[in-house]
């Protein structure tokens, strides 16, 4: 779907759409509050506009937002992503611990915070080549070591 | 690592952003490599040595800790 739509855009549009879904919450929501999804819209459009100017500048920030990222801006949004994501870990166990201490009742999200990231992991190390050894050319089947590199 | 990007492209008269856009890259790649920051992958460092028509081990030298040109 993501290809139909210009480079430049596409992140503009993703974030689009969760400021809708967002501002559509606060709507689905009613009571005295309402007015919080207009303000939401608001900031949306207003984000929206300045992820597309910024996805049109000469720096490694304008690639991202620009979707026309090369290989070491990737390299270092994966790095930050995987960075995001252990802190999300440590933190949950930390708040999941916590809770049990105090047998408190507010511990379920960060168990499924837990379990997310934990899974997620897993799941990345199936998908990127961990389950994926090959087998060995006929040379290397009968050994069991390997010698060693000398420097 | 140590490479030679810094010191061909000089050679050739050509600016970091004409190098970028002749491999593909972002100007801030060629920087980086430039200044031994980023170690690029092995499909972009053969692109960068046949475009200076070096082999990658002339381009880049292994050897050698100290970054730059």
């Amino acid at each position: 779907m993501m290809t139909f739509i210009p480079p430049r855009l596409r992140k503009p549009a993703v974030y689009v759409l969760a400021g809708l879904l967002f501002a559509a919450a606060w709507l689905v929501q009613g009571g005295h509050l309402w007015f919080v999804s207009i303000m939401a819209v608001i900031g949306t459009a207003a984000g929206a506009v300045r992820l597309y100017r910024l996805g049109g500048t000469d720096t490694d920030e304008g690639a991202r937002a620009g979707s026309r990222t090369d290989e070491r801006q990737q390299l270092v949004s994966l790095r930050s992503r995987a960075l995001a994501c252990n802190l999300a870990a440590a933190t949950s166990f930390l708040g999941l611990t916590a809770a049990i201490a105090v047998k408190a009742a507010w511990g379920w999200p960060f168990l499924v915070t837990f379990l997310i990231t934990g899974y997620g992991y897993l799941l990345g190390l199936g998908n990127y080549g961990v389950a994926e050894e090959g087998t060995p050319d006929d040379e290397d089947a009968g050994s069991q070591t390997r010698p060693s590199v000398s420097s | 690592m140590r490479n030679r990007i810094r010191e061909q492209r000089r050679q050739r008269g050509l600016s970091q952003a004409e190098l970028a856009a002749s491999l593909g890259v972002s100007r801030q790649t060629v920087i980086s490599i430039e200044s031994g920051r980023y170690m690029p992958s092995l499909p972009l460092a053969f692109t960068i040595a046949r475009f200076f028509d070096l082999t990658v081990d002339k381009m880049f030298d292994p050897d050698d800790e100290e970054a730059g040109a």
